[in-house]
């Protein structure tokens, strides 16, 4: 039978870079294809070449058994290809009907026809269980929605081949269910599907098949029934991962201490209530929680990106609150933030530049205001080489990094800083399974080392895995501590939606 | 293999301005064969008018000058990731005062000439400067404050010349300020050419301006500023403080632009003389096409001006009107114009999906 999609020996290269070494994938109609592999393995490039956002230096595209061309993403829509973007392009001033709609309005003697629109998507949205609802802004949306939009507007558009790019780094546990039940269910529809992720679990839940890729090349291609997780990690990264470092046991002294924190008190519902934490020396302190429930706001206020209403926060002796940013990251803060897009980086500085963040003011780099360029690139070159970040030169813009070796970029930046204080939100989003091992490594190497970590994380897993203790936030307020020997996913989950622990788990059926 | 790449990048970066002129130039002839003259002839004509002799070389770089400061105050502002459109009201308060200076500071003609360039610097600073506080403070736009300060300064120049400070000696009434006294003057690079001292001062700023925004601290924070604002606050920068150090320094070299004008050329304010020969927008145009590299920018000013000279070298000897180079760089404009459309759609756009990974 004639494969829907067919990408022979598709290979593209950057001046002299193979990011694709002749890669070729087959999907057949109603079948999951997933593609993993390393950060900068070629995975996104592959994907838009595709989506005709980049154009194969050679190569074939087949649907159908027939060749094509794409010249840009218009064209491939026109072809029944639908690509959901992991930086969403919605209009957060539309509504969810026009973001959908959006370029193929209905039209009623020549005008948009909101009426209708609302109508077709409403169908839509229940022909394929995917819920959203229509009238409401783009903007106050949650991203889980967010994402939910843009699946809708791809399946409005007709296509009958949906890439979805790390749907999941984003989203809570619940989200992601919800996200996997909905890819397999498009599956069952009819329609054929590639995803990327870095979360093996997930592929093996909705899989039929898994496309291994490693330095721009396919280093397997193999059936779900035939493989495990295990297997498919040392595809991934060559070699098998290891256990953990162990903790050793600190009785440290408290280091940040955030006493009764308030933001947001005139509001209907705060964003920080009288809020109160302390990380000692010597610890990781994780913070569970459905994102939107004032993590963001905790970090900023931590680190001085956002003003707060009352309260105090200390490290060591320093009072941090009302204090700028340079005076906060000067008295020992390191931030790894949560958005690597938004606070982390600048997409056209080059990797250098993104690097030099921080380290500019510092006395070792800077000569009477002259940045000594020669010292500091030693530096970023040691980043690069201990977290393998894969980068042509310290001159390429970090927007054309991999999402996973920007990640790996800042992390190493941050920790670099040697701070006795770091703020580590969302530190693995985006990296492969082998850079997510080093980065829990080092983070725990900081904490024997006597540092103090708050971790903010929206994966479950990670939280667990690294936290000595784990306080759960809900609507700003800290409801519980968790010790690390008692917390499990189960109780967590229910202190995140709101549910008391001692009572019954009815309540957490009609919160979540 | 690291030069190469400097050289790729280097390459890299000038390929759209010189399409931008290659068609420019294409959309001219085009025009030229219309009005029935041979192109070729007529670009002679025009090349001779900018660059045929050293008199006219010089008279071209005369003319850059002006142009040159404007784009880089520009640049400045641009690099930090702030649209200063007020070049041409910062320029003219610049003259204005520096005239003034000139004119009434006590002293030998150096101390008069420098407190003209003083304040001719702090005047446009100053200037540019509150519509930057207005911005941090008031959240007044600056793409629209600065704009509309250009009236104010434009008309408050123009009242000043035409009656306190007017020079009523001479037969015409005209709105300008007397003369000043020629010890305070830059001098002329070359007896009997119009180039002066400014255009040294120009291009001497151009490379300081690039080293500073190249080399040193000050020159990142106010790149990445310009980049990403998120990032920069993120990393401890103050962008405040960034913010309003480019207003000011971004304004203060608009006011150089006019004040050099009349120190070096026009020895004199005169009302209109910086206005009608439309240096502030010749000078946007210029940091445009350059991306705001201070080098480039430089390099542009002397093109656009060249454009300009040449013209009237074209007018004076042959039928083909003036207006060819007005055709020339209507193309540019559009070119510049559609970039940055470009580039304001990327941003908005990522202003509405800030959440995300990769
Ligand atoms: N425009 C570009 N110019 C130069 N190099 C690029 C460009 N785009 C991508 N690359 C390089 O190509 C390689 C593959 O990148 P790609 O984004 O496809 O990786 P990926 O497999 O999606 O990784 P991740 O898991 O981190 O998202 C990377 O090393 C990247 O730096
Ligand atoms: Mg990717």
């Amino acid at each position: 039978m004639t494969y829907r999609l067919e990408m022979k020996e598709m290979t593209k290269k950057y001046g002299e870079f193979l990011a694709n070494d002749e890669v070729s994938i087959q999907l057949k109609k109603g079948e999951v294809l997933a593609i993993v592999g390393e950060n900068g393995a070629g995975k996104t490039t592959l994907m838009r070449m595709l989506y005709g956002l980049e154009q194969p230096t050679s190569g074939e595209i087949k649907l159908n058994g027939k060749t094509v061309k794409f010249s840009g993403p218009l064209d491939a829509i026109e072809n029944g290809i639908g690509m959901v973007h992991q930086h969403f392009m919605l209009f957060s001033d539309f509504s969810v009907t026009e973001n959908i709609v959006i370029g193929h309005e209905p039209k009623r003697n020549g005008f948009f026809d909101r009426k209708e629109a609302a109508e077709k998507v409403k169908a839509l949205s229940e022909q394929y269980k995917i819920h959203v609802n229509p009238l409401k802004k783009a903007g106050d949306c949650s991203i889980g929605e967010q994402q939910r939009i843009e699946i809708l507007k791809v399946l409005y558009q007709g296509a009958d081949i949906i890439i979805l790019d790390e749907p999941t780094a984003v989203l809570t546990p619940i989200e992601v269910e919800e996200l996997l039940k909905t890819i397999q269910f498009l599956a069952e529809q009819g329609k054929s599907i590639i995803l990327i992720t870095h979360k093996l679990p997930e592929v093996m839940k909705v899989s039929g098949q898994i496309t291994v890729l490693r330095n721009g090349k396919v280093t397997g291609n193999v059936l779900k029934q035939n493989t495990d997780i295990e297997q498919l990690a040392t595809l991934m990264v060559g070699r098998e991962l290891q256990k953990l470092t162990d903790r050793n046991q600190l009785e440290g002294e408290p280091l940040l201490v955030i006493d009764n924190l308030n933001i947001g008190v005139k509001e209907a519902k705060p964003i920080l209530d009288h809020l109160s934490l302390t990380v000692n020396r010597g610890e990781i302190v994780g913070i569970a929680g459905v994102s939107g429930n004032g993590q963001s706001e905790l970090i900023q206020a931590i680190s001085g990106l956002r003003k707060i209403d009352s309260g105090s926060i200390r490290l060591g002796e320093t009072i941090l609150n009302g204090k700028s940013v340079a005076y906060i990251r000067n008295a020992g803060l390191a931030h790894i933030p949560e958005d690597r897009y938004l606070w982390g980086a600048a997409k056209e500085a080059s990797v250098e530049e993104t690097g030099l963040m921080g380290y500019y003011r510092k006395k070792k780099f800077n000569q009477s205001s002259f940045i000594r360029l020669n010292g500091f690139r030693k530096l970023v070159r040691g980043w690069i080489e201990r977290f393998e970040i894969k980068t042509t030169s310290l001159d390429e813009k970090s927007g054309n990094l991999s999402g996973g070796n920007l990640q790996k970029l800042i992390v190493a930046r941050e920790l670099g800083f040697e701070t006795d204080f770091l703020i580590a939100a969302e530190p693995t989003r985006g990296v492969d399974i082998g850079a997510m091992e080093y980065i829990h490594e080092a983070i725990i190497a900081k904490r024997n080392n006597g540092d103090g970590i708050l971790l903010v994380s929206s994966e479950l897993t990670e939280i667990l895995t690294l936290s000595d203790r784990i306080a759960v936030m809900y609507e700003g307020k800290i409801v519980d501590i968790l010790d690390r020997n008692d917390a499990t996913e189960e109780r967590l989950s229910v202190l995140m939606a709101g549910g008391n622990e001692n009572e019954s788990s009815t309540k957490t059926t009609t919160t979540a | 293999m690291n030069l190469q790449r400097k050289l790729q990048q280097l390459l890299r970066s000038l390929v759209q301005p010189l399409t931008a002129v290659l068609i420019g130039l294409l959309t001219g002839a085009v025009a030229i064969s219309i009005v029935g003259a041979s192109v070729l002839e007529t670009y002679k004509v025009m090349w001779d008018g900018a660059f045929g002799n050293f008199y006219f070389v010089t008279a071209t770089l005369a003319r850059a000058t002006p142009i040159i400061l404007i784009g880089l105050g520009l640049a400045i502002a641009f690099r930090a990731g702030v649209f200063n459109m007020g070049a041409e009201g910062q320029m003219v308060l610049g003259a204005v005062s520096a005239a003034l200076a000139a004119l009434y500071v006590p002293g030998s003609g150096i101390i008069k000439m420098l407190s003209a360039l003083v304040a001719g610097f702090l005047a446009g600073g100053l200037w540019s400067l509150l519509a930057g506080w207005m911005e941090t403070r008031f959240k007044v736009q600056l793409l629209i404050s600065t704009l509309l300060l250009n009236y104010v300064a434009v008309l408050f120049a123009g009242y000043l010349v035409s009656s306190p400070f007017q020079d009523k000696s001479g037969s015409a009434a005209l709105a300008q300020t007397h003369m000043i006294d020629q010890a305070a003057w830059l001098p002329k690079l070359f007896q009997g050419m119009s180039v002066h001292m400014g255009f040294v001062i120009a291009i001497v700023l151009a490379i300081i301006l690039y080293i500073i925004l190249r080399f040193t601290s000050a020159g990142y924070e106010v790149r990445m500023l310009g980049y990403n604002p998120f990032f920069a606050e993120y990393g401890g920068i103050n962008k405040i403080k960034v913010l309003l150090f480019s207003m000011f320094f971004s304004g203060g070299i608009a006011g150089l632009a006019g004040t050099v004008e009349v120190l070096g050329s026009q020895y004199r304010y005169v009302e209109g003389s910086l206005t009608v020969p439309g240096y502030a927008w010749t000078g946007l145009m210029a940091a445009l096409l350059a991306n705001s590299n201070p080098l480039g920018t430089a390099v542009a000013a002397i093109m656009l001006a060249a454009l300009q000279t040449g013209a009237m070298g074209m007018e004076r000897n042959t039928e083909v009107p003036l207006e060819i180079a007005s055709v020339i760089q209507g193309v540019l404009i559009l070119f510049v114009t559609a970039k940055i459309t470009m580039n304001w759609w990327k941003v908005k756009k990522k202003a509405g999906d800030i959440h995300g990974a990769a």
